[in-house]
This record gives structure tokens, sequence and C-alpha cells, in this order.
């Protein structure tokens, strides 16, 4: 795992307002050329909020109040948005949890990734079409002469997904941002998308930071992890690290509910008693108190930095020498 | 596509047979026409005459196959006023509505679609809230009264335009606006909630996050998607049109076939009213039928699928 080389992208104290509460609050991590990084939590913890904000692309109501988001070197949450739009689809592109909704229904396939193309290289429509056809062949949709003709409803989720990674890739970005987009498929279809995604970063070393709340994809596509918490790194590992040494309570209780690394478990974050505090809830400890086994005074009191554990692996607890007692419960 | 066609062309062909079947139904229902028609104290052997000269004395099933035979033929009958064939009088006036109808749909469409537009992209700014109370005033203020202050203040106090009749095409200028202000509000309403529905979609997030303005967006996607309700709207307003026309027509004295219509309610025509009256119904048919069509031509999802 290249921990010393030097980062493809940063995100560095990224904090988002929503009506007056930081529902991301100090998130960094940061990825290396070729890597997948993991972003993973319970709903509503930040993580859509968190990928929208390094596209520049938050909902109206929610703020960038604090953070940068570094592409080698370059601040993109410091550019203008007509410099973002430029950065968009080339240098890092993102798809989402719902492919079939995310095309256009009155636009075939086919336009819609030469368009993408189109939209940051000065070629013809033909030639634009000739990519996008070697796009759907690289994405391993069959019959490619005939999908670009298709319209999105006449196509599966899967194929969708599929279409909308090829349109992420077309301009061969160096970052792919990808929120939760294995979610809505069925779980046959899951995994041919995730290997598709792994196989797409070996050959083109994309960089890619994966949303999901499922530790098994984790397990089977990271190579580092950021678990967060109600708006926060609770911890960030190297992915063996986090699944061997959990030094933070909660990642212990997501694993404790998971069976086996090896099976390819379908894991359930909901299985913590307690839920989420609402934003307006969080208070100035750790926001992971009100549900966590090992919570004391001083964690509601005082919010605890990130602990450096070691090999890039660092967890926001003031009990670290404790979190073992939950995996010996568990076992 | 053929089977979808097929359906909505026999679809039109029933709702057609079912307005000629109204229209007959509603003109005898208020009993024996014969009566209307007669001068007062005409004799009761004047009376029985004109009913057998009509046809009204032979049974209803009867009048009603040679009113079907009659329409087939499109024989429409003739006006007991002016001893003419009633649709040649409604053709004469039908030229001036359909004017009066493409000035007010231009004033509908063409200030209704952008204006609702506007509100939609530009939520929140100064622009949109004149905007709507624009909207506001053009849906809350009646025909006859905005016609009246069109009037008022173009034609009598600024002397700018015609008061009313048919002259030069500035002549059409006040009546169309007046027409077309309830349908440029509809048009405006239904554009902003249908630009709003289709911005909160995925697909404008994703067409964002490959490097699109949101203004591109919006052209290259989201009118085309947004354009499928407001059909459904523009369809039945056309027809809303033609009864409005009524009373821009008046007010104006425009001599179209909504000031013919209630001449001839008057004169107690009938024969001139059931033309008017089949000819508008024909008309929110067709109108419908072709809203059907450019939907087809618009989605997919429709023109494929059944
Ligand atoms: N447009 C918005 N308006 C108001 N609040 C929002 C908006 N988007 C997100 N939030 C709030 O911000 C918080 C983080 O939301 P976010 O969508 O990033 O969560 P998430 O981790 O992606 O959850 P999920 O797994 O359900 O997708 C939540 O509390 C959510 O309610
Ligand atoms: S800081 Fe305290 S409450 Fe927070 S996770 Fe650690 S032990 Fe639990
Ligand atoms: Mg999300």
């Amino acid at each position: 795992m290249g921990e010393e080389t030097t980062p493809l992208l940063t995100v560095d104290n990224l904090t988002i307002e929503i009506a007056g509460a930081n529902v991301v609050d100090g998130v960094s991590f940061t990825v290396a050329r070729g890597e997948v990084l993991a972003l993973v939590g319970e709903s509503g913890c930040g993580k859509s909020l968190t990928s929208y904000a390094m596209l520049g692309l938050l909902p109206p109501a929610a703020r960038r109040i604090a953070g940068r988001i570094l592409l080698e070197g370059t601040d993109l949450a410091a550019m203008s948005e007509r410099q973002l739009r430029k950065a968009r689809g080339k240098d890092i592109s993102i798809i989402f949890q719902e492919p079939s909704a995310s095309l256009d229904p009155l636009t075939t396939v086919g336009s819609q990734i030469a368009s993408a193309f189109r939209q940051h290289h000065a070629v013809s429509g033909t030639e634009a079409f000739a990519r996008a056809r070697d796009m759907l062949v690289a994405v391993g949709i069959p019959d490619a002469d005939h999908r670009l003709h298709q319209y999105p409803f006449e196509l599966s989720g899967g194929m969708c997904q599929r279409i909308m990674i090829a349109i992420a890739l077309i301009c061969g970005p160096r970052v792919l941002v990808a929120d939760e987009p294995t979610t809505a498929l069925d779980v046959t279809i899951q995994a041919q998308i995730l290997d598709l995604m792994k196989q797409l970063v070996a050959t083109s070393g994309t960089s890619i930071v994966f949303i999901t709340h499922d530790m098994g994809v984790v397990a089977d596509i990271a190579d580092h992890v950021a678990v967060m918490y109600a708006g926060r790194i609770a911890e960030i590992a190297p992915v063996r690290d986090l699944f061997a040494r959990p030094a933070h309570p909660y990642t212990a209780l997501l694993l404790a509910s998971v069976p086996r690394l090896d099976i390819t478990p379908k894991a359930n974050l909901a299985t913590i008693e307690g839920s989420v505090p609402f934003p307006n809830e969080f208070g100035y400890g750790c926001r992971f108190a009100s549900r966590c086994p090992l919570a004391t005074d001083r964690c509601r009191a005082e919010q605890p930095p990130l602990f450096e554990q070691g090999g890039g692996h660092r967890s926001a607890c003031w009990h670290i020498n404790r979190v073992h007692e939950l995996k010996e419960n568990a076992a | 596509m053929l089977r979808y066609a097929g359906s909505r062309l026999i679809q039109a062909a029933i709702a057609i047979f079912g307005v000629l079947t109204i229209v007959f139904i509603v003109m005898h229902l208020s009993g024996d026409p014969t009566l209307l028609l007669v001068p007062q104290g005409a004799s009761t052997q004047q009376i029985n005459e004109l009913r057998h000269q009509l046809g009204f004395d032979q049974p209803l099933w009867v009048q009603y196959v040679n009113y079907l035979k009659d329409l087939g033929h499109l024989d429409f009958g003739m006006s007991v006023v002016q001893h003419v064939p009633a649709a040649e009088i409604v053709a004469s006036r039908l030229p001036y509505t359909m004017m009066l109808a493409a000035g007010a749909l231009m004033v509908a469409i063409g200030i209704g679609i952008p204006v609702g537009i506007i509100m939609a992209t530009g939520r929140g700014g100064w622009l949109e809230k004149v905007l709507a109370a624009i909207v506001l005033t053009g849906q809350s203020v009646p025909t006859f009264l905005s016609g009246i202050l069109l009037i008022a203040v173009f034609a009598v106090n600024l002397r700018w335009l015609p008061t009313s009749g048919v002259g030069d095409i500035r002549a059409l200028i006040m009546p169309s606006i007046a027409l077309g202000a309830i349908s440029m509000s509809t048009f405006a309403r239904m554009t902003r909630i249908a630009v709003l529905d289709e911005l909160s979609k995925d697909y404008v997030r994703a067409g964002r996050a490959r490097g699109l303005s949101l203004g591109a967006v919006v052209f290259r996607h989201v009118l085309r998607n947004a354009s499928i309700p407001v059909i459904t709207i523009a369809a039945l307003e056309i027809g809303n049109l033609l009864a409005g026309a009524v009373i821009v027509e008046t007010v104006f004295a425009w001599p179209g076939i909504g000031q013919l219509a209630i001449q001839s309610i008057q004169s107690r025509d009938f024969l001139v009213v059931q033309v008017i009256v089949l000819l508008i119904s024909c008309v929110y048919v067709l109108t419908s039928l072709l809203a059907d069509f450019v939907y087809a031509a618009v989605d997919p999802r429709i023109r494929m699928v059944r």
C-alpha cells in the first residue's frame, strides 16, 4: 500500500454546513494513484455530501465552510464554477446510486456517452460516437452497435450503471467517485459491476473513492477504508489493518456484525443499538458516545482527535486500548 | 407505434361520435324545438306545419338517424333566420376566430413558457417575484374586465390602438392579449412546475457532473422532458381559448364564431349554434389527438412500448 508516495487526491478538513449544523465536520483523507479508498458509514453520516463536495456539486441547502480538495496539488474547492466545469468529467468523475435515473430518458445512451466526450474534446459527432462505441465494449456491454441506439428504459439497471461508468471514464479522469454504485442493483449484478470497476482501475490507473455501507463490498474492492460516523472520520486504515485490528468501537461493532471476511458477507450496519444523532444533537464530545459501550464522561465532554496507530492507521477515540474488549465480547 | 396511433385514432373517432350524440340529445332535451322557432302568436296549424317541415314530428330515433345521415353528407341544415346553410355562416366567421386564437396562443405560449422557465431556473431572484406578480394578475383578472381595461387604457386614453372591430393587424393586439392572458398564466405555472420537477431529477446532477453548465443541462435535457406535461396543457388550452373567444369577441366587436354564437342564441338560430358546438367539440378532440402524437414524437417510451 503506497502510503509514502505523494497522494493523487487529498481531501483536507472538509466541513459542510446545513442549517447551522456541521453535517460533514473536518473530514480528511488521501487517495494514492490507482488506489481504491472506501468511505463507509450508516445512512445520513455525510458520505454523499462529501462526494458531491469533491466535484463542487453540493445541493443549494448545503455550504462548504472549510476544506480543500487537492487533486495533484490543485485545489478544486478554490476553483470558480467555470474552472470546475472544465475539471468535472475530465479530471474527476462521479457515478451515482440510481443509474437509470442518472440518464436522460429521452436521449439514446450512445449520444449521452458521445456528448460526455465532446464536452471536453473538440471532435466530430461521428468520432465521438466511435469513442462511445469503444467505451461500451470496454465496460463489457455486448452488441455495442445496437445498444448505442437504445434508450435508458430499454436497459436493465446493471446495464445503465455500465453506461454511467462509460460516461464517467470516457475522458480518462484521474479520480472516479462512486456513490453507492451497486446499492440499487441485485447481488449478482453488484458483483459484476465491482469486478468491472476493479478491472478498470487495474488497466487505467484511475483512483476510486468508493462509497458504500456494505462491509462485504469494502473487503472486496478497497485498499484503504475511511469509516465515517455522524459527519466525522471515526477511523481510517489500510483495509487489512482495519479488519484485523479495528481501533474504534464503531468499527469493531460494525465488523462484529460481519460473520466472515472471505465469504463476502452482507453486512448490516443497523445492527448496532441506538441510532445516529440528528445534526442538532451533535454536542461537544464524541458523536458516537450515545451508542458506545465504552463511553465515559470524557467522551461526552471532549471530541477525540484522530490518533496515529502507525502504518497510516488512525482512530478518533479516547479509549483505543479498550476496543479489543468489544471484539472479545462479540466472539 | 402503429398500435399506439391506431388506438388513439379509434379513441378520437369514438369521442367525436359521442360529441355528435350529446349535441343531439341536448338539442332535443329542452322539449320541442319548434316552439323556439315560431314567431309569437303563431297558430297551432302554423306550428304543426313548421314541425312537420323540420321533421320534429317523427320518432326521436328516426330524427337521430337522419341527423347522423345529414352530418355524414356534411349537411348541417339551414339557418332558420338567414335561410342560408348554417355551415356557410359559420365558415364565413371562422377565419376571424382562427386569427384571434392564433394571436392569443402566441401570447400564451410565447410569453407563458419562457416566463415559466425563468421562474423555475432563477429561483428566489427579484425577477421571479416580478414575473410571479404578472402571472397572478393574468390569472385572476376575468377576461371581460381585462378586455375593458385594455380598451380604456390603450384605445381611449393613449389612442395607440383601435377600440374594436376589424382593421389592420393592430386591431388584433388587444383581443389577443385579453384572450391569451389567462392561458399565459396557466402555461407559466405549468411550465414552472414541470421544469422544477425535472430539475430535481438525478440526470440533472449527472449532467453537471460531466461538465455541463446548469443552463446547458436545461436546454439539452430538462426542457424536452418538461415539455411532456406542458403539451397536455396546450391541448386543453386551445379548447379553452375558443370558449373564451365568446367573451372577447363580444367585448371587442370581433366578428368571429364566438360573437356569432351569442347572436345565434339570441335569435334562436339553433342550427347555427349546433354547428358551432360541434366545431368547438371537434377541435377539442382533434387537439388532444394531436397532443398524443406529439407525445409519441417526444418520448420514446410512448413510441416504442405498446
Ligand atoms: N439537500 C439537503 N437538504 C437538507 N439536508 C440534507 C441535504 N442533503 C443531505 N442532507 C443531510 O445531511 C446529512 C448527510 O447526508 P448524506 O446524503 O451525505 O448522507 P449519506 O451518508 O450519503 O447517507 P445515505 O447512506 O443514506 O446515502 C443527513 O443528515 C441529511 O439529512
Ligand atoms: S471516544 Fe469514547 S464514546 Fe467515542 S468511540 Fe471512543 S470510547 Fe466510544
Ligand atoms: Mg448517500
